[in-house]
């Protein structure tokens, strides 16, 4: 593993920008608080203004303001993407390697279940289960982090499965160095910027889902998010409102993702080194 | 070439599904009746009919004779009946299939035949300025949710300029038919079609782009040009087609999301395919026809493993050596 990520990202054009919009909205939705002039939740009677200075970027169908919903957003999004990106990560890396260390009937199990899993299609199961539990933020998490780490397990067991033929590892195994120690000392380490790859694209996945969720009307109608506030946008489409309503946030969105598939872009040569230099920088 | 690992592997999957789909409705708090069919139907449900469908269910037995009752009426292609609709699940989604396939159908079509064209095209000329360029543009447009997309189109196309319908598949009550209605059905396809296919482009152009990377510095693409081969050729029969296998693959995995694929485009257009249909269950909480629509998708899923197991070989020979 010879390969810089930081110096592969800072070298890469678009990684940079991936990596200050990411950055910008994280601080946007650190700073929500102190953004957003009003309470996202506040209702009044003033609705469906256009923006003004007041209301930056108007309200909306029940006089909430956009701007500060906007920024609050911001916080659903990036809460259920990091902590779905964290979650399935650790599950993956955690079956993905001991699959490969473990081996024998346990590592046949794991591996059929993570491609009996990778077959069907998440949203449909996130769907059927959203139907009979409406899920709240927390339990939201935990369902896509449950239907979405097959695929980075899989990638993980590859890895480990080379790295477990090293020197270094057979080495510390002669020495008589247990399977927990070789895994958090000798493999896990070395999948570092895998797992950041890995990480990255989990994140994209959970913004979209979140979104598309909410969009749907299956995510917890208390907590503001940009997929709610952009269904709620589409029944005014014939009102001049999606200019500030609708427009902005999808913007937002699609900013995070892109910001997100820049980064992950510039970080790939990782997975596949023959890649590098033929990016977009 | 079919191995016997991925049969077991789909079993898995199946039965996953089927689980999912006999236990959460019993696993909720309540009358496992409204569970299993939805607000709609205890509102016309009389004591005679409830307690033929508790019968029928089982639901007065134990969980593993309710398994029994279960999987009989599955085999029987007994999906369930909805009274939201007032109609027999399986009917209702087949109504509603057919625009499903059309929209997905043609839209996966375009997107893979656009995305490996561009992909090759751009992977040809790495690292020049109209490869960074298409890839920059792509892979920007690939941040952008089918959905919002749509809306932008509908929007953009529909409301302002008003040159597209709004919302649906076809002229209701226009009594259209031969030419005039084909034209109409096209009409309204055009705008959730764009916005599938725009979402869609860039998973195979990237995808066709990095292969095409790695084949270009393959010794036998040397050869060909040693050969003196002209570019056409080279860049399409030798690199393009040995680029297409991962492309082929991830469409036969859409196939399988065919169902599920265009949800949010055709919630935003009205378009009344099955993805529709399931977001109208999900409002009337109609648990039938989302049970139903998830079934299909698990068949669907399946089949379209199994189409892509077997034609990897054609596709590329050196596949079938490997069994």
């Amino acid at each position: 593993m010879h390969i810089d990520l930081k110096r592969e990202i800072k070298e890469s054009g678009p990684g940079k920008t991936g990596l200050i919009i990411l950055l910008l909205m994280i601080a946007v939705a650190l700073l929500a608080p102190v953004l957003a002039p009003y309470d996202p939740y506040q209702q009044s009677t003033a609705s469906l203004l256009s923006p003004s200075w007041s209301h930056w970027l108007g309200t909306n169908h029940v006089g909430q303001d956009v701007w500060s919903r906007l920024a609050f957003g911001a916080r659903t999004s990036l809460l259920v993407g990091f902590g779905v990106g964290t979650l399935a990560t650790l599950l993956g890396t955690a079956f993905g390697v001991s699959a490969a260390l473990v081996g024998g009937l346990y590592e046949k199990v794991v591996m059929r279940m993570v491609d009996a899993f990778i077959v069907i299609p998440m949203i449909i199961v996130v769907i059927l289960i959203s139907a009979y539990i409406r899920p709240g933020i927390l339990t939201l998490i935990f369902l896509l982090s449950l239907l979405s780490w097959q695929g980075g397990a899989r990638i993980m067991r590859a890895q480990a499965l080379s790295l477990k033929e090293r020197g270094h590892v057979a080495a510390a195994r002669s020495f008589g160095a247990n399977r927990l120690y070789l895994a958090w000392r000798h493999v896990v380490p070395d999948l570092g910027p895998i797992l950041l790859v890995e990480f990255i694209y989990g994140v994209r996945r959970a913004v979209f889902m979140e979104a598309g969720l909410a969009f749907l009307g299956i995510s917890d109608p208390t907590v503001v998010s940009w997929g709610m506030m952009m269904r709620d946008a589409l029944s005014f489409s014939y009102l001049d409102v999606w200019q500030w309503w609708l427009v902005p946030t999808g913007v937002a969105l699609s900013l995070i993702i892109i910001g997100l598939t820049f980064v992950g872009h510039a970080a790939e040569p990782v997975i596949e080194p023959r890649l590098r230099g033929v990016g977009i920088a | 070439m079919f191995s016997k690992g991925n049969l077991v592997t789909y079993a898995i999957a199946f039965l996953f599904i089927l689980a999912l789909n006999f236990l959460l409705p019993r696993m909720m708090p309540g009358d496992p009746l409204m569970a299993i069919y939805g607000d709609e139907a205890l509102i016309t449900m009389t004591p005679e009919l409830k307690a033929e469908l508790v019968e029928r269910f089982a639901l007065d037995q134990p969980l593993w004779q309710q398994l029994g009752a279960y999987f009989v009426a599955l085999f029987q292609g007994e999906l369930g009946y909805s009274y939201y609709y007032n109609a027999p699940v399986l009917s209702v989604i087949l109504g509603h299939l057919p625009w499903t396939l059309l929209l997905v159908g043609s839209s996966l079509l375009l997107s893979t035949i656009l995305g490996i064209t561009l992909g090759i095209e751009s992977g040809w000329r790495r690292g020049s300025r109209t490869d960074r360029a298409m890839l920059a543009g792509l892979m920007s447009l690939n941040g952008f949710p089918d959905f919002f997309l749509g809306m932008l189109l509908l929007i953009a196309f529909g409301v302002t300029l008003g040159i597209f319908p709004l919302a649906g598949a076809l002229t209701p009550y226009s009594g259209l038919s031969g030419l005039a209605w084909l034209l109409d059905v096209l009409r309204h396809l055009f705008l959730p079609l764009a916005a599938l296919t725009l979402a869609h482009l860039a998973g195979g152009y990237l995808l066709t782009r990095n292969t095409m990377i790695t084949v270009l510095k393959e010794p036998y693409m040397l050869t060909a040009r040693a050969k003196g081969l002209s570019q056409r050729v080279l860049k399409y029969r030798h690199a393009g087609r040995n680029s297409m296998l991962p492309v082929v693959t991830r469409s036969g995995i859409w196939m399988g999301r065919v169902i599920t694929g265009a949800l949010f485009v055709e919630l935003v257009f009205a378009y009344p395919g099955v993805g529709y249909l399931t977001y109208e269950a999900l409002l009337a909480r109609d648990y039938p026809i989302i049970q139903g629509v998830f079934l299909m998708v698990a068949i669907f899923v399946l089949a379209a493993n199994f189409l892509i197991d077997l034609s990897y070989p054609k596709l590329d020979p050196r596949v079938s050596y490997a069994y």
